[in-house]
């Protein structure tokens, strides 16, 4: 028994890459994948995890040198670095608890449907991943209570599950997605207060009048909507705001071109390799429950393609940047998650019946309270980086992203953790 | 019967998300079925701009806009529903 104690502490003091792969292959030989594929999946899931970590390496050094010259040559105290959702997610897939939270967190969902308070099967085992950082969210506040942290994945789940139910006639009548929905945590998490600001919006006499030619906008501003752009020039500015010279910005922006247009391909890795899992976790799922009828539910990225959700997340990416500068209270540098605005809008274009106008103005109420969140998360998400392995130099900037740090529903969690903590811990 | 190598562009809003799921599931499709193609994973807003050199685009996502080349929206390959009917539209379409 002793053995066998020493032989768990030693893997898990190897660390997320050593970790992950055994979990994985764990998981792939109970959801019956087979040895062979369960191995490959959890060799290439630490890949994939080995290039993130090299990638935000590279983020946090360059980019983080210059918005620090950026203080201190212009005060823009913009110090906590938005890594994006590649990084969040790989970061809740490399703790521990990861493992342990997929088969708990199919058998809520299981037992949801069976006790009728959800008709969504979600067979979108990718997107666990917000989850799963709600999960460690907790785990980490109350300094490492696993059981905690499981509590706050499934709180988590229940309400993604629930909303997701609540928001299906959106999918299905406005996306036109038949029998789907979407328990993602950023569509949902958003629609928390995007769709009631919304409603407000739509409110304001004549702003239904009022709209905007997504074809144009997509024209006019497509390149907006291209990451390894918004890295280049976002880069070089920072670069010169923070007094480089011109050759040096430039440097600062072709390494942050090469962070936008690198992290998600190791994304796509890690991604890769947790398809035999997820589609053997599917199939579990669909032999429990042959023809019922359910919603399946997945990723929210099935309507990004929306030309009111492109244009909308479009011209968001300059307003949140903008806001990002002139907001009081907000320390975060928006950069990787720019391009995750697309799903925070989702349901706020839905509501807004595809106005452009009333989901920009929408929008850019709930980027002002994301920045705020996401930089009241700041501490406990570079710790959940931290803790995940990757590699920070000493004294850098905290890490924080738009997706998980600027998330409604996450950060509710967070503050649940807390209360929690300071009365229990 | 038309031997030139067809070119898919499998698309999804990110690029890198359900776009990977299907790019494997359509080049085994091809194969499968013996059509030649090259298949390209991009964003769908690339879409448009890619599709002189291409015979068909399967998307996982809705559509932004009209394309003169024949479009197959594959979200039952993500949800598992009716994803028969899709192998079998693409087939028809590059045959």
């Amino acid at each position: 028994m002793q053995t066998l104690i020493n032989v768990v502490n030693y893997i898990l003091n190897l660390g997320p890459t050593a970790i992950l792969p055994i979990a994985m292959l764990i998981i792939g030989l109970i959801f019956g994948t087979g040895f062979k594929k369960a191995f490959k999946s959890g060799i290439i899931i630490g890949i994939g995890f080995v290039g993130i970590n090299l990638v935000i390496g590279l983020l946090s050094d360059s980019l983080g040198a210059a918005a620090q010259a950026m203080i201190d040559n212009f005060g823009i105290q913009l110090t906590i670095i938005d890594a994006g959702w590649p990084a969040s997610a790989a970061a809740a897939w490399s703790m521990p608890i990861s493992a342990l939270l997929i088969p708990i967190l199919l058998l809520v969902n299981l037992a949801m449907i069976v006790l009728k308070l959800t008709k969504t099967l979600n067979v979108d085992i990718w997107n666990y991943w917000h989850m799963i950082a709600a999960g460690a969210t907790g785990y980490i506040v109350t300094g490492n209570n696993i059981w905690f942290g499981i509590l706050c994945a499934v709180i988590y789940e229940i309400v993604i599950l629930v909303v997701a139910d609540r928001t299906q006639p959106y999918v299905e009548e406005f996306f036109g997605l038949e029998g789907l929905t979407f328990p993602t945590g950023s569509p949902i998490g958003f629609a928390l207060i995007g769709v009631p600001i919304a409603w407000l919006v739509g409110k304001v006499p004549g702003i239904s009048k009022l709209n905007a030619d997504s074809e144009a906008i997509q024209k006019r501003f497509g390149i907006l909507g291209e990451p390894m752009m918004i890295g280049l020039i976002l880069g070089m500015t920072i670069g010169l705001l923070g007094g480089y010279d011109v050759g040096a910005a430039f440097q600062v922006g072709i390494s942050m071109g090469a962070v936008m247009l690198l992290m998600p391909r190791m994304v796509k890795i890690l991604m890769e390799g947790l398809i035999p899992i997820s589609e053997a976790a599917r199939e579990f799922m669909n032999k429990r429950f042959p023809g019922r009828d359910l919603f399946i539910g997945v990723d929210g990225a099935l309507a990004v393609g929306h030309p009111g959700i492109l244009s909308t997340s479009l011209l968001l990416v300059p307003i949140t940047i903008l806001l990002a500068v002139i907001v009081p209270g907000n320390g975060v540098l928006p950069f990787g998650d720019l391009v995750g605005i697309t799903f925070f809008v989702v349901f706020v274009v839905a509501k807004s019946n595809g106005n452009i106008i009333q989901s920009v103005i929408t929008g850019t109420l709930m980027m002002i309270i994301t920045l705020w969140l996401a930089t009241d998360f700041a501490t406990v998400h570079t710790e959940m980086m931290v803790g995940s392995g990757f590699n920070f130099p000493e004294g850098a900037a905290q890490i924080t992203s738009l997706t998980t740090g600027g998330n409604p529903l996450n950060w509710l969690i967070l503050k649940f953790a807390e209360l929690y903590q300071s009365l229990f811990g | 019967m038309n031997s030139s190598v067809k070119k898919v562009l499998v698309a999804c809003g990110t690029g890198i998300a359900t776009s990977t799921v299907v790019v494997e599931r359509v080049k085994k499709l091809l194969a499968d079925n013996g059509i030649k193609a090259d298949v390209e994973q991009i964003k769908i807003s690339e879409a448009k701009g890619k599709q002189d050199n291409a015979d068909l685009i399967v998307s996982t996502t809705i559509l932004p806009t009209t394309y003169e080349i024949p479009t197959v929206i594959a979200t039952g390959y993500i949800s598992g529903m009716n994803a028969e009917q899709i192998d079998q539209k693409i087939i028809n379409i590059l045959q």
